[in-house]
């Protein structure tokens, strides 16, 4: 072997090693940062109840929470229902009608066997469909809570948030993507007929 | 030197051309985007699949419904839009469950469900090939979106490369909004009736 030879193994075995070096380098950062936020969570911010509450693809204000017996279309039950009923002013922020606030908020902690509530207009007292954009309304969410679980004196509701993106990691697709939450909201439960 | 410098100009030239190339790719969405099929307020449209001619549109605050068991009065913080036309099936049944109003300012809005029961809506009317049924939909926008408005009608609300009816809403106007309007059910060929209050 010549020594021009050699020189040139040499140089490529120092590119090698240091191209190693920094590839160690950056994964062994990014898999700390991702422990130390995963260790670290930030605090979700809380929310007063009238407060608008920015989730990206809506804007939900809380205004009251309640049980009663009733639900919110008037129309009496034929088994008694023990109902918890919350309400809100909501908005589409997004470009097209869209029924996903059926997933925008959740209990905290989670009841265990908790059907997922029923949302009503409360404009015309029925169920409520799809919400158009740029339009608020006045919205309520009723669970029904079972008869042997106490209903919570105060109710904590965490509020998810999704960010839109013009093209998604998997089809290059524009959607609605979740993020963490945007609020926690505590109501205090009132009373209602 | 030179060697130097092509290899930089080599490199330039490919950062640009990748940078072209990543800002002018269609997305998924554009690629798989419904086919327009564009026609005008009062005029028969025929598609391929369906033809559907837009006779009328009526603009309310209020909707007031007629029924068998009770009378109802819808209110809105926007504008009722009430649009009525014939529908016809080309060359096999089919139901067309998606019509969308959109804005001037490129925002879509579906067709409202608060009416969905009434008789004569679009997704509810089975279409037959040469026999036109007369169809309805109901529309609530905010005041602002009435003016340079397109109707857009197609099979289903996602269907890729599909055929959507674009029909030019140049006959409403903010100005033609009535306080309130009647929709009633009726007997005849057409099974219902609109009226001012």
């Amino acid at each position: 072997m010549s020594a021009e030879q050699r020189l040139t193994w040499r140089r490529r075995l120092f590119a090698f090693v240091v191209a190693s070096v920094g590839a160690a380098a950056a994964a062994a950062i990014s898999f700390a940062m991702t422990v130390y936020d995963a260790a670290n969570p930030k605090p979700v911010p809380l929310a007063a109840p009238g407060q608008p509450i920015d989730t990206g693809r809506w804007t939900i204000t809380f205004r009251d929470a309640r049980t009663g017996s009733i639900p919110p279309t008037g129309i009496k039950p034929s088994t008694p229902k023990k109902l918890l009923m919350v309400e809100f002013d909501l908005d589409n922020r997004s470009a097209s009608t869209s029924n996903a606030f059926l997933r925008l908020f959740t209990l905290e902690p989670p009841v265990p066997n908790l059907p997922p509530p029923a949302f009503y207009l409360a404009r015309d007292r029925s169920v409520a469909g799809g919400l158009q954009p740029d339009m608020p309304e006045r919205m309520i969410a009723a669970w029904e809570w079972p008869q042997a679980v106490p209903v919570p004196q105060q109710l904590r509701l965490k509020v998810t948030s999704q960010i839109h993106k013009r093209r998604d990691n998997l089809y290059g697709a524009p959607g609605w993507f979740d993020r963490d939450p945007a609020a926690v909201v505590t109501l205090a439960v009132g009373s209602g007929p | 030197m030179s060697a130097v410098l092509k290899g930089l100009g080599g490199l330039a030239l490919a950062a640009a051309v990748l940078y072209g190339m990543q800002r002018t790719t269609p997305g998924y969405g554009e690629i798989t985007a419904p086919r327009p099929v564009a026609g005008k307020l009062g005029h028969r449209l025929e598609g391929r699949a369906f033809a559907i001619d837009i006779a009328k549109v009526q603009l309310a605050r209020t909707v007031a419904t007629k029924g068998a068991a009770r009378d109802s009065n819808f209110t809105t913080s926007g504008v009722w839009v009430l649009v009525e036309g014939t529908a016809e099936a080309r060359t096999e049944s089919l139901t067309l469950l998606s019509a969308e109003w959109l804005g001037a300012n490129g925002v879509r809005y579906a067709m409202s469900q608060r009416l969905s029961s009434l008789p004569g809506m679009l997704p509810g009317q089975r279409l037959e090939p040469g026999l036109p049924m007369p169809v309805l939909m109901a529309f609530e926008i905010p005041e602002g979106q009435v003016a340079g408005g397109t109707l857009l009608i197609a099979r289903s609300a996602w269907a890729p490369l599909a055929e959507q009816a674009r029909i030019e809403m140049a006959g409403a106007k903010p100005v033609d909004i009535r306080p309130c309007l009647v929709l009633a059910r009726s007997q005849g060929r057409v099974p219902w009736t609109v009226s001012a209050e």
